[in-house]
Formats: C-alpha cells, sequence, structure tokens
C-alpha cells in the first residue's frame, strides 16, 4: 500500500461515495456522491432522516461495506478491506448474552489476540468511568438498556482505537438517559481526543455533541450541508437552552423543512 | 445511576429454596400415576382378565424382577446402538450444517438429499439394511443415525443463522477471522437451539433402534418384544416396554444434563477461567 497524505491532513477523507441498493427488480440509491472528511480527534455527526444512508455510510467509512462508486482513505491509506483501528456501537448493544460486562468488553481483546490479563483492570476502570463498577460480572439479561449500551461503549473503547464509529447508539433509550449518555460520551471523548464519528437522527443530540454535522438529505443520501458548531466545551445541559445552541438546532431544523423531511402543519 | 438494574426484577428467579409450586408438580402426577396402577390391578382381578390380554402390575413388576438380566442384558445392547447411532448424527449433524452455513453450493446440493433421506420413511428401509449389513449392531446404528440425524442439522442451521450481521461486523472490525466468530459468536448463541435439536433426535434414536430390532436382529429390547409377542407372553411385552420407557427418559436427561452444562453451566464456568488468568 501506498501512503498518500490527502491534501488537507484528514485523518478520514471520503470522496465520491456512491452506493445502490438492489432489492428483487428495484434499484435504491442509498447514496450519491458523498464527500467529507473528519479531522484527527474531531467528533463529526452524520445527521439524516431515517434510510437516507447514514449507517451505510458510516460502515463504508471503515470498509465493513463496499461503496460501489468513490474511495475512502483513512490517514492516507485506501480502504478496501476492514479497517481495524476503530470501536463500534451499533443501536443494539450487541452483548453476547453469554459473557459478563467484563468479557464482553475482553471479547474485543480476545479478538485480537491481545493478553487478556493486561487489559482487565483497563476494563475494569472503564466500567467505572460508565458509572457501572460492580457490575462487572453481571450479565446482559440483569442490565437496564442504558447499561448494556454503556458496555457496548466500553467494549468500542478497551483497545484504544484510532477511530470510534457510534450508530445512532442512544436511539432506543429514553430521553433521560439519552441526555445523560450525551454528557457521559462527551467527557470519555474529551478525555481521549478519539476521532469520532456519530450517526444520529436527532439535531438536540448533534449539536450537542459535535465539532462538525454532515446534514444529509432523503433517498438518495447526499450531503444538504456542513456545519460547524462553535459552542464551548465541555457543553452542559443547560447549555441547551441558550439562544447560541437555539441557532443551531433552529438553522438544521429549516434545513429539514426546506428538503421536506419535516412539513409544517 | 438513573436506571434501576432489572436484576433486581429477576433475582429471585433461579432462587434455589425449597419450592412448594415444584414439588406439588412432582406429588400430583406420582399419586396420580398410583391410583392407576391400583384400578388396573384392581379391574383385571375382579375380572379375571386372561394374562395373555392384560396382566395385572403386580405380575409384570414379579417377572421385571424375575428377569431382570435378561432385560439389563437386552438393554445394554439398544443402549449401545441408540449411543453411537445419536452420536454419529451429531458428529455429523453440526459440521453439516455448518458447511451449509458457509457454503451456498454445498446446501444447495446436501438439501434435497436430506429431505428425501427425511420424507421417505425410514423402517421401508429396515429389510434392505439386513440385506446388507445381516442382523449385527451396523444396521441397528444406520437406522438410528438416520432417524436422529434430521432434526439436528435443521436445529442447528436454525441457530446458526439467527447470528446477528452486526455481530459479526463487530468481529470483523476487530480484525476477526472467520475461525474466530464461528466459535466466540456464532456456535454458542446457536446452542440452545441445538440442544433443542439433540433432545427431539434422542427421543428418535430409541425409536429408531427398537425399529430396526423388530425387523432384524438377535438381542435388544425390540427383539425382546417380538420373541415375546410370538409366544402371546404379554407379561414380557410389557416390562419390555417398561424398560423401553425408562431408558427414553434416561437418555433425555442425560441431554438436559449435558445441555445444562453447556448453557447455563458456561456462564460460571467461563468466569473462572477469566479469574485463574488472572
Amino acid at each position: 500500500m501506498i501512503p498518500e497524505k490527502s491534501s488537507n491532513g484528514a485523518l478520514i477523507d471520503a470522496r465520491s461515495i456512491s452506493k445502490v441498493f438492489q432489492s428483487g427488480n428495484e434499484t435504491i440509491n442509498a447514496l450519491r456522491d458523498v464527500s467529507f472528511d473528519v479531522g484527527r480527534g474531531e467528533f463529526v455527526s452524520i445527521l439524516g432522516p431515517s434510510g437516507c444512508g447514514k449507517t451505510t455510510l458510516m460502515l463504508i467509512l471503515v470498509g465493513l461495506t463496499i461503496a460501489d462508486a468513490g474511495e475512502v482513505s483513512i490517514d492516507g491509506h485506501r480502504i478496501s478491506a476492514p479497517y481495524t483501528n476503530v470501536g463500534i456501537v451499533f443501536q443494539n448493544p450487541e452483548l453476547l448474552e453469554w459473557r459478563t460486562a467484563l468479557e464482553n468488553i475482553l471479547l474485543q481483546i480476545e479478538i485480537r489476540r491481545l493478553p487478556a490479563v493486561h487489559f482487565t483492570g483497563r476494563a475494569r476502570a472503564l466500567l467505572t468511568q460508565v458509572g457501572l463498577c460492580g457490575f462487572e460480572n453481571k450479565f446482559p439479561f440483569e442490565l437496564s438498556g442504558g447499561m448494556k449500551q454503556r458496555v457496548a461503549l466500553c467494549r468500542a473503547l478497551i483497545h484504544d482505537p484510532e477511530i470510534l464509529l457510534m450508530d445512532e447508539p442512544f436511539g432506543a433509550l429514553d430521553a433521560l438517559t439519552r441526555d445523560q449518555m450525551n454528557l457521559d460520551l462527551q467527557r470519555l471523548w474529551l478525555e481521549r481526543q478519539k476521532t469520532a464519528v456519530f450517526v444520529t437522527h436527532s439535531i438536540d443530540e448533534a449539536v450537542f455533541l459535535s465539532d462538525r454535522i454532515v446534514v444529509m438529505t432523503p433517498r438518495p443520501g447526499t450531503i444538504s450541508e456542513i456545519i460547524k458548531v462553535d459552542l464551548p466545551r465541555p457543553r452542559t445541559l443547560d447549555r441547551k437552552d441558550t439562544p447560541q445552541f437555539n441557532a443551531y438546532t433552529g438553522h438544521i431544523r429549516k434545513r429539514f423543512l426546506e428538503l421536506g423531511v419535516l412539513r409544517d402543519g | 445511576m438513573a436506571e434501576a438494574p432489572s436484576s433486581f426484577r429477576t433475582a429471585g428467579r433461579n432462587g434455589r429454596g425449597w419450592n412448594w409450586a415444584s414439588h406439588g408438580a412432582w406429588f400430583t402426577p406420582c399419586l396420580s400415576l398410583i391410583l392407576c396402577l391400583a384400578i388396573w390391578e384392581a379391574a383385571v382381578r375382579y375380572f379375571a382378565v386372561p394374562v395373555y390380554l392384560l396382566p395385572a402390575p403386580s405380575a409384570i413388576a414379579r417377572k421385571l424382577v424375575v428377569s431382570y438380566p435378561l432385560f439389563l442384558d437386552a438393554t445394554m445392547h439398544s443402549a449401545v446402538a441408540i449411543i453411537v447411532g445419536f452420536g454419529v448424527a451429531v458428529l455429523v449433524g453440526i459440521p453439516a450444517a455448518t458447511l451449509m452455513i458457509y457454503s451456498e453450493w454445498f446446501r444447495r446440493s446436501v438439501y434435497p438429499i436430506l429431505l428425501t433421506a427425511q420424507v421417505l420413511p425410514k423402517v421401508a428401509l429396515a429389510p434392505l439394511f439386513i440385506v446388507w449389513f445381516g442382523f449385527g449392531l451396523l444396521p441397528k446404528v444406520l437406522m438410528t443415525f438416520l432417524i436422529s440425524f434430521f432434526p439436528i442439522v435443521i436445529d442447528s442451521l436454525t441457530g446458526l443463522n439467527a447470528v446477528r450481521p452486526e455481530s459479526l461486523m463487530l468481529i470483523r472490525s476487530m480484525g476477526g477471522t472467520r475461525w474466530q466468530s464461528f466459535w466466540k459468536v456464532r456456535l454458542p448463541g446457536a446452542l440452545p437451539s441445538i440442544f433443542g435439536g439433540f433432545k427431539v433426535a434422542i427421543t428418535f434414536a430409541v425409536v429408531g433402534t427398537i425399529v430396526a430390532e423388530f425387523v432384524g436382529s438377535d438381542n435388544g429390547l425390540g427383539y425382546i418384544l417380538v420373541l415375546a409377542r410370538g409366544n402371546l407372553d404379554t407379561v414380557t411385552v410389557f416390562a419390555a416396554i417398561l424398560w423401553l420407557i425408562v431408558i427414553g427418559f434416561l437418555f433425555y436427561f442425560a441431554v438436559e444434563i449435558a445441555e445444562w452444562f453447556c448453557i447455563r453451566g458456561r456462564a460460571a464456568g467461563r468466569s473462572q477461567e477469566l479469574g485463574a488468568g488472572l
């Protein structure tokens, strides 16, 4: 592989990504000509309505799905196979029900054939950081939805990956738990400064968490706008009621109205 | 912590204390069984039913005690055929299901053969087996294997296919191999389903062996049944049926115990394994 640095020095560089799905004799254009980049240590959200290809785009970024056109490079290397210096959190926690919280986190280590002994302490520390101290030996069925997602987050961070990918990780949680998870995620991210790609359909969540927001159109998914969020960190929940915050959410909501994603009256 | 852990609600589920409900579940059927036997005994005596038509429970019990070595020997012969036939079905069935998951070509070519073998009444093959393999262990094992193979393959397929695609993607993002995702995710996730297949298959296996012994064998419980029927020795027929019920239960429970170790015991075993590595 020949390393060729991308012109702007971004860590993830997606160029003209297109993806088509074949469903029976119907052709679905999931993504059309999507280009954007993610800087090192940057938190970028991909925001859009359901079915606009956000998840597909995220999977393409790390080579878990292959694009029909366009290419992705990470740190200058073109992605043609799954990129493994990554931690992923899906909407469903995807915990293995026969493993305890700790064992689920250490799956990441086992699969990578790293010495589990060295990472057990780290896994416990991570669990403590997300407020799950004492839950190491609980099985997934003994945990609430929010707790399971916290364990999934620990599993995505245990090996200290370069990139953290999240696909609507808090989409199935209640509003209060979701707010708490957003705060916890921001704290974990600020401590580590990982490059993060966060897929969501919540305008609020995207503005609260992101450095930049990639706003997607409905199918076929294209980029409508990329918004830079200039709000100081660490952001607190009461910031959500400030005019600065509402300027961003209002702007995006207006954009979705124009796109026909939202309709008044 | 904002959320209440669901463990508080489910903690009592696996309690080990004395449980009246579950002991009542044993007590009531035992009582009704004894009652049935008593009515049977009384009716046979009162109406003086000839013993070749319907022997009294006491006569059957006497037979069981007196001819104990005979039945034990026959049971051993049947049990060997059941164990070997079922064992081969497991050893062939799970790899076959695994191959069918990973190879579309293999699935397409094997599935029709599998289905044909299943819809075909296997009893019809028994005479052929005698012609080909004589009266030994082999035709019994073959019949047992054929009859218990199908549920094992089908349930293994269902279980192995039930894996969530996101789980497999996670393994790929960890740089995992196909081999790793099979051993760490697919197979453990499929175990409940696989054991479901085992439970059906083990009861079929008993039937397979007895049918093979019916048609052509010189030992085993099926052979005793045929012999006793020929002599109008109804007491022996009933005694043999009782032995069949007992070994049927024993084999079924053996599978349940294995399941307990593999599925419920697994969690505890794994954490011990992990603890030992610390």
